[in-house]
């Protein structure tokens, strides 16, 4: 195959269709970045459920040595086997409670260094050691608005030094987070749809530009691969400008919109780091952005061609 | 249908056994229980009204239809059987022009007839070496870098027929290529396809032209109603039309 004739092909291909090429390149552009958007607030919700629970959850946090909560349960220091066994008999037997997981006082930490600021945990004076960091019971309920019997079950009980109940904060942060998860999902679905619909059309007029071209082709033995190319690298250089310019505009959100902005005014809450900007772009579950667009442009492209073109 | 003068020793480039070709709906079929055997090196006309079945004759040779029942046969192999990835390499061996001798505008002489080569893969050095002598021989050697829109009607015909030519197919199938010509252009379009014809390549040659018919006498296949009505050694267009 002359390279030469395909990238001349290619050329024609992209001048000839400009104004198709770039529709379909800014649609893709605006709904990649809505669905990376979604697939980012979604990865922010898991981040924060991982780290304060979800609106589902209580936490039981069990007594260490010189427990800062004051609390009666933890006159005899740190949590002993018997009192754990105690608490866990009550949750497990509680019909509030769907199901329930111990975090040791280890595991906690370690979470907590994943998610809150370095500085927290180092220096010659640490907010935290894991000595005074609890151990604790992640309950889920079977409904987020009856928790009052295992919270009265257990609050009392030796080695209980509080409940952290946030259900009605999360319900909210959670809301907000549904409402633009599925939003943005919405929009980039019906985008998505539009852009779909739109590279089949590019297809269709190619084709049908080309068509004295292809039925020559055709006609004198070129096998489908070689008269579908200059389609496919069409296709191709469409989803990779597309795909470019919405990892661009994520990358700006998640400078100046997260980093820049709600990490350092909201610092309650964990925030999505580049990782999860990575993730959104080229992540395999659910698929980052770069492959939506590709499978975008090109599976209606092979498959167009196939019928546009067959020889 | 017996046909005159002609040796059954020779390879069969083209055969038909009992071909029927039905297109969708009621109707009688485009081609009704045909067979036929066309031999390396022979001239033929294919002749009949319109509607009688001589381009889905043409379109099953290149593969572009399939028969409904009987087989087709191109140099030997059972062609309607054939994978489709394998049907470019077959249309590499059969050349084809066309009545409106459907070039590209945009691209120039020399760059139509290179079109045929570049579009299989051949190299740049033998595109370079084959195309010149091809132009030579269809008597367009110095017209190379002239567009199509400045040729007369003969000479696109010409490069039509060196586009499908140039890379030296086993059979050259010629659908009406002197329906858009005067007698006299015509005549010089036939002494190419002769020309051609004695090189080896088979050509197979729709038309209605009874004057060429006439004129330069070869093998003529009539069809009607999708039917072989006549097949005679050097014959004539017929006294029927």
């Amino acid at each position: 195959m002359q390279l030469r004739y395909v990238f001349s092909e290619l050329r024609t291909g992209l001048r000839r269709n400009l104004s198709m090429h770039l529709s379909v390149i800014l649609t893709l552009f605006v709904s990649l970045t809505l669905a990376g958007c979604g697939a980012l607030v979604q990865r922010e919700a898991n981040l924060t459920a991982e780290y304060l629970g979800t609106q589902l959850q209580i936490r039981v946090n069990l007594c260490t040595d010189n427990d800062p909560s004051n609390s009666p349960n933890c006159a005899g220091g740190e949590v002993t086997e018997e009192q754990r066994a105690r608490i866990e008999q009550e949750i497990a037997g509680n019909d509030e409670v769907r199901s329930f997981d111990y975090q040791t006082k280890e595991e906690g930490f370690e979470k907590a260094k994943k998610t809150l600021p370095d500085v927290v945990f180092e220096g010659e004076n640490p907010v935290v050691t894991v000595e005074n960091w609890p151990g604790a019971y992640w309950v889920t309920l079977k409904d987020p608005n009856r928790a009052d019997g295992i919270i009265s079950a257990v609050q009392g009980l030796d080695g209980v030094s509080g409940i952290i109940d946030e259900r009605a904060a999360l319900s909210q942060i959670f809301g907000i987070m549904k409402v633009l998860k599925f939003g943005s999902w919405i929009a980039s679905g019906a985008l998505l749809l539009a852009a779909l619909l739109q590279v089949a059309n590019t297809i269709r007029l190619a084709a049908l530009a080309r068509r004295r071209e292809i039925g020559i082709m055709r006609l004198v033995g070129a096998s489908t691969l070689y008269i579908s190319v200059p389609f496919l690298l069409e296709a191709i250089v469409t989803a990779v400008v597309g795909v470019a310019l919405a990892a661009g505009a994520l990358a700006a959100f998640q400078f100046w919109g997260v980093q820049r902005g709600l990490a350092e005014n909201v610092s309650f809450l964990p925030w999505i780091e580049w990782t999860d900007y990575q993730h959104a772009i080229v992540g395999l579950q659910p698929p980052g952005i770069a492959y939506v667009g590709l499978a975008l442009t090109l599976v209606p492209t092979l498959l167009l061609t196939r019928k546009y073109i067959k020889v | 249908m017996a046909r005159a003068g002609t040796s059954r020793t020779v390879f069969p480039v083209i055969r038909f056994e009992k071909v029927t070709k039905r297109y969708p709906g009621p109707g009688t079929p485009a081609l009704d229980q045909v067979t036929l055997d066309i031999d390396k090196g022979e001239f033929v006309y294919l002749v009949g009204t319109s509607g009688s079945g001589k381009s889905t004759a043409l379109r099953l040779v290149l593969r572009e239809l399939r028969p409904t029942t009987g087989r087709v046969y191109v140099a030997g192999k059972e062609i309607n059987r054939m994978a489709g990835w394998k049907v470019p390499r077959l249309r590499r061996q059969i050349g084809t022009v066309f009545q409106d001798f459907r070039l590209l505008p945009n691209k120039s002489v020399a760059e139509n007839v290179a079109f045929a080569l570049q579009v299989i893969g051949r190299s740049r050095r033998d595109i370079n070496k084959v195309v010149p002598d091809t132009l030579e021989l269809v008597g367009l050697k110095d017209k190379g870098d002239r567009m199509p829109d400045e040729l007369s009607g003969g000479e696109q015909q010409r490069v039509a027929i060196a586009r499908a030519f140039v890379n030296r197919p086993m059979i050259l199938i010629a659908d009406e290529p002197t329906g858009n010509l005067d007698p006299s252009t015509s005549v010089g379009i036939m002494n190419l396809l002769g020309d051609i014809n004695q090189t080896g390549t088979t050509v197979v040659m729709a038309t209605h032209d009874h004057g060429i018919v006439d004129q330069f006498r070869k093998r003529v296949i009539e069809l009607e109603h999708g039917k072989v009505i006549r097949d005679e050694a050097a014959g004539s267009y017929g006294f029927r039309h």
